[in-house]
């Protein structure tokens, strides 16, 4: 049952890695300067990665804003948020995961009578403004800077294509690092209030309890990213492409460093540390912030390059993304409730939120259970690495083998 | 990566080793005509077999280039013009060989005192097309030069038409002891040679068109 209720989570995260894993290598499979396997496996590794290490801080913003203190609440919720990006993308109107996870948490507070914090709620909706603002803000004196290099280092057209090649794959990964520390929250963030699993010992470190989920709902997009982000890859990616090569590789670097700055604990204590304000950790819009930098090429270009429709569609996501979830996340937790009988949580009294002891499952079995899991998948995971390991290279072996008899035939 | 950067390297080189191809078919096109002009027969011969060489070595390279491009994902974005180019420049080298080799066959009869012109007429079409490798080259390494190297290319297709169109006329006008038949094979002789600016001309083009593109 308990594994039934991560689902939805799950459904959430295929979900994300089908659609916003081409934010980071669209530009890259697009062009057809790296094979959709390799970009698919690179952001696999990496996304995981960045969920797992540092997948805590924006998962934490979402806890303050309603920490779901029950699975039924946990599942209706990541339900609610699946099924509204689903069908938003269906309808091809823009969309969110993190926004319709917002609305959805909103409807929880709203139907469990727990009071919505205000600060944080503001602070998040900074965000979803300053992170393509920022997007755009760093766009320009990067592409200004490659343009400059480009022109001042004389190097052959082709070798600079293989460095734009290498950058891609480079930035594309930590695009996709970034993507998975900022983005997970929203895939499991409202599965770790109501978690407390046994710590999984890997010999060399040690996963709690949140980082167990994360690992989980890293491997959900993972699998999305695999099984579904290819057409999306070549179709947004040829979007992006319409820029140059150069460009895009800018926009994708631009893009993780926003995603980066918004999940980076380290960074938001440094700068706390030297008396600036701190950065506030929160979940943002992955191809909102690319939307941006596509907008600081523009600019740079000239005003009349820029795509004012995009611009508007980012507005109307803001507002009908979470008031959509809201809704529907509101009408969910009723039905579970009175027709299904599901404990889908309860008002949180004051001091136990902040103490943070909100966790229900904390039974040996189902930290087991999730050990077991965890192995298989990620054993599985390697299985499917060591395919297409031996896959690529019989290609490449083949390739050679027509190379060499080709040449023969012609001398 | 290693095998990547080496396949990277070995294209660069065998670009550079197509364009040198062309370029030295074309100074041997030059060197040709003129032996023709001057009765030197052997060197004739000698430069029909270098050309022969250097046709054939570009062949190899075109198709080695294509295939590099293609197999490796070289270039996406810009493949197709590349590859369009090349088959531009491998004309030129082509329509060199095919010149010079129906000049050797075919032995037309070329008055004295029509020689001075033809040297003229082949200097400036083959001036054309050297000035095109240069503006191909720099594609590569600066394309913020290739216009400007370009503009070489239009004068001398230019000035290859103007005298074309002298000798025709002078051939046709003025030299009343020709047979007709002596003069359309002239002039024959003389859109071959015309012929070599004018594919350097379309190369051009298509360059220049390549060129705004990178830029932008």
């Amino acid at each position: 049952m308990i594994l039934f209720f991560l689902t939805s989570g799950l459904f959430l995260g295929w979900s994300l890695g089908a659609n916003d894993a081409s934010n980071a290598f669209g530009s890259a499979v697009g062009s057809k300067m790296v094979s959709f396997r390799q970009a698919a496996i690179i952001a696999s590794i990496a996304l995981i990665l960045g969920a797992v290490i540092q997948g805590a801080g924006t998962s934490g913003t979402l806890g303050k804003l309603g920490a779901v203190n029950a699975l039924g609440g946990s599942f209706t919720l990541a339900l609610t948020s699946a099924i509204t990006v689903y069908m938003m993308t269906k309808f091809s109107l823009p969309v969110s995961t993190t926004q319709a996870i917002v609305g959805a948490i909103i409807g929880w507070n709203l139907f469990t009578g727990n009071k919505t914090d205000s600060a944080t709620l503001s602070k998040i909706v900074v965000t979803w403004i300053t992170g393509p603002v920022l997007g755009a803000l760093f766009t320009i004196p990067l592409f200004i800077l490659v343009i400059r290099i480009k022109k001042a280092a004389k190097i052959h057209l082709i070798t600079f294509e293989s460095f734009i090649r290498t950058g891609l794959i480079i930035v594309g990964a930590f695009a996709a690092y970034s993507l998975g520390a900022n983005n997970i929250a929203n895939v499991m963030g409202v599965f770790v209030p109501a978690f407390n699993l046994d710590d999984l010992d890997l010999g060399i470190f040690t996963l709690n309890s949140a980082q167990q989920l994360f690992l989980l709902g890293g491997m959900a997009i993972a699998v999305g990213i695999i099984t579904y982000s290819k057409k999306v890859m070549e179709t947004v990616g040829a979007n992006i492409v319409q820029l140059n090569s150069e460009a895009a590789m800018v926009v994708v670097l631009a893009q993780s460093l926003v995603l980066f700055i918004f999940s980076s604990s380290a960074l938001s204590s440094f700068l706390a540390g030297i008396g600036l304000p701190a950065i506030p950790l929160v979940p943002v819009s992955s191809s909102q912030v690319i939307i941006g930098c596509v907008i600081g090429i523009g600019l740079y270009k000239g005003a009349r390059n820029i795509n004012f429709r995009l611009l508007g569609e980012i507005t109307v996501g803001w507002i009908v993304t979470p008031l959509i979830t809201c809704i529907l996340c509101y009408l969910s937790l009723f039905i579970f409730r009175n027709i299904f009988n599901i404990d889908v949580g309860s008002k949180i009294t004051e001091g136990v939120q902040s103490s943070g002891t909100v966790a229900v499952i904390a039974d040996p079995e189902t930290s087991a259970i999730m050990r077991y899991l965890l192995f298989g998948v990620l054993a599985g995971g390697i299985i499917v690495l060591v395919y297409y390991y031996l896959l690529e290279r019989k290609k490449r072996l083949e390739l050679q083998k027509s190379e060499a008899k080709f040449w023969k035939n012609i001398k | 990566m290693a095998v990547f950067t080496r396949t990277t390297k070995n294209l660069i080189l065998n670009i550079d080793e197509f364009f040198d191809n062309v370029e030295l078919g074309v100074l041997v096109f030059r060197e040709g005509i003129k032996s023709y002009l001057y009765k030197n027969m052997d060197d004739l011969e000698r430069h029909l077999q270098k050309v022969d060489t250097l046709e054939g070595n570009a062949d190899k390279l075109q198709r080695s280039i294509e295939n590099e491009m293609i197999t490796h994902s070289i270039l996406p974005q810009h493949r197709e013009e590349v590859t369009k180019l090349i088959d531009e420049l491998d004309e030129i080298i082509d329509s060199v060989k095919s010149s010079l080799n129906e000049i050797s066959i075919e032995m037309p009869d070329i008055p004295a005192s029509l020689n001075k012109s033809f040297i003229s007429l082949t200097e400036a079409s083959a001036n054309a097309a050297e000035e095109l490798i240069p503006a191909a080259r720099a594609y590569f390494k600066a394309p913020y030069t290739v216009r400007e190297k370009l503009l070489k290319v239009y004068y001398f297709e230019s000035e290859t038409d103007k005298i074309s169109r002298d000798i025709k006329k002078q051939v046709f006008q003025d030299m009343k002891e020709l047979d007709l038949a002596h003069k359309a094979h002239l002039r024959y002789i003389i859109q071959h040679i015309e012929n070599i600016s004018d594919l350097a001309q379309t190369a051009a083009d298509l360059l220049a068109g390549m060129a705004i593109k990178i830029v932008v």
